[in-house]
């Protein structure tokens, strides 16, 4: 479970070379699960990178994730359909998206879709998708909370059940000891 | 009536920079609404999600801005045919601990500004005024209790075990 969790961190870049020359914006995109366990209604953090590698800066930059259908995931915050006005040459920006998947069991992470225009002349935009992260294992609920809960309310409710095995003893014991050195001490 | 014409091109020269000021946001009023991470045992990173609305006096839309985090800087992505925007980035558990964060926010002007003064060495970047600045209330992200619960556990029943066996060595003496 842990280790199909961690195949979701999977860190991969699908580049998407817009057209030859350096003077062109150039987008690498790459979708990442920051979560260690993926669990059913705890947050699941999604984060997208976006580099410009080209020579000029990325014009009305669209970033949209339509991977995520509601009856599966509950947003926390962030928005899945985002734009930049511009992505400056060289530079990066990171943008994070939190959930909250409703169920268990395996999804399938897949790319998100990118649109930009690469150059100030050029009026077409350029589609490119990011990395997908690839399939990974929901937890339940319950098996995460029965494995990595401290179980508080479990140790104390253990105290209380040992407490008659180990009080009853001890206050008969207490009592006759206190009788017994009452009489020592009147006899004495 | 030359005068006249005079007098209102010259009302309108005065009043020309007040109309002007269209690029940058007046009084801006923003609402926003941030997270950041709290369990470090889930997530390998800290994520920091500021999204906000903003609205100018002087009804400005789609503007260009930029957020300014402990002296690293984001543009600030629009979701589209509204007013909100977002801004979110993920840092080391261990580098964002608990407290409170001041991100300033700038337009298109000041951002320039905040380069300008940050590449040079006089200027103080600190100086430059931000459009508005939003506080994150950062609760830390805490990875559990400090000791597990089944140590606690083990340690009393063996405390317990220890004083009731030391009692009866005593009394058998």
């Amino acid at each position: 479970m842990q280790s199909t969790a961690c195949l979701a961190v999977l860190l991969g870049l699908v580049c998407f070379v817009a057209s030859a020359g350096n003077e062109n914006a150039r987008l690498l995109a790459s979708k990442t699960i920051l979560n260690n366990f993926l669990v059913e209604g705890k947050d699941l953090t999604v984060e997208y990178n976006i580099y410009n590698v080209g020579g000029s800066a990325a014009i009305s930059v669209q970033l949209a994730d339509a991977s995520f259908p509601e009856t599966d995931f509950e947003v926390v915050r962030g928005n899945t359909n985002v734009k930049w006005a511009r992505i400056a040459p060289g530079s990066n920006v990171s943008h994070i998206v939190v959930l909250r998947p409703l169920k268990s069991g395996y999804f399938n992470f897949t790319s998100a879709d990118i649109s930009y225009v690469a150059s100030e002349q050029s009026e077409e935009p350029q589609m490119a998708y990011t990395s997908s992260p690839g399939e990974g294992g929901i937890m339940n609920y319950k098996d995460y909370d029965r494995k990595f809960s401290p179980h508080v309310l479990d140790w104390a409710a253990f105290g209380v059940m040992t407490l008659p095995s180990l009080g009853i003893p001890f206050l008969l014991w207490y009592s006759s000891k206190s009788k017994y050195e009452q009489i020592k001490t009147k006899s004495g | 009536m030359d005068s006249i014409f005079f007098l209102s091109f010259v009302a309108v020269l005065i009043t020309f920079p007040v109309f002007c000021t269209g690029d940058t946001c007046l009084s801006p009023v923003v609402t926003p609404q941030v997270y950041s991470t709290s369990e470090a045992s889930l997530t390998s990173e800290t994520a920091v999600i500021i999204e906000f609305s903003l609205t100018c006096k002087n009804h400005l839309k789609d503007l260009n801005l930029y957020a300014d985090f402990n002296g690293k800087t984001f543009p600030v992505s629009r979701v589209q045919e509204t007013n909100r925007y977002q801004v979110s980035w993920s840092e080391a558990h261990k580098k964002l601990p608990s407290g409170k964060y001041a991100v300033q926010f700038f337009d298109e002007e000041g951002y320039t500004n905040l380069r300008k003064a940050q590449r040079s060495t006089e200027d103080d970047a600190s100086n430059i005024k931000s459009l508005f600045t939003i506080d994150v209330t950062h609760q830390g992200a805490t990875s559990g209790a400090w000791v597990q619960t089944e140590f606690i556990a083990v340690s009393v029943s063996f405390l317990i075990w220890y004083l009731a066996y030391n009692t009866r060595c005593k009394l058998q003496k």
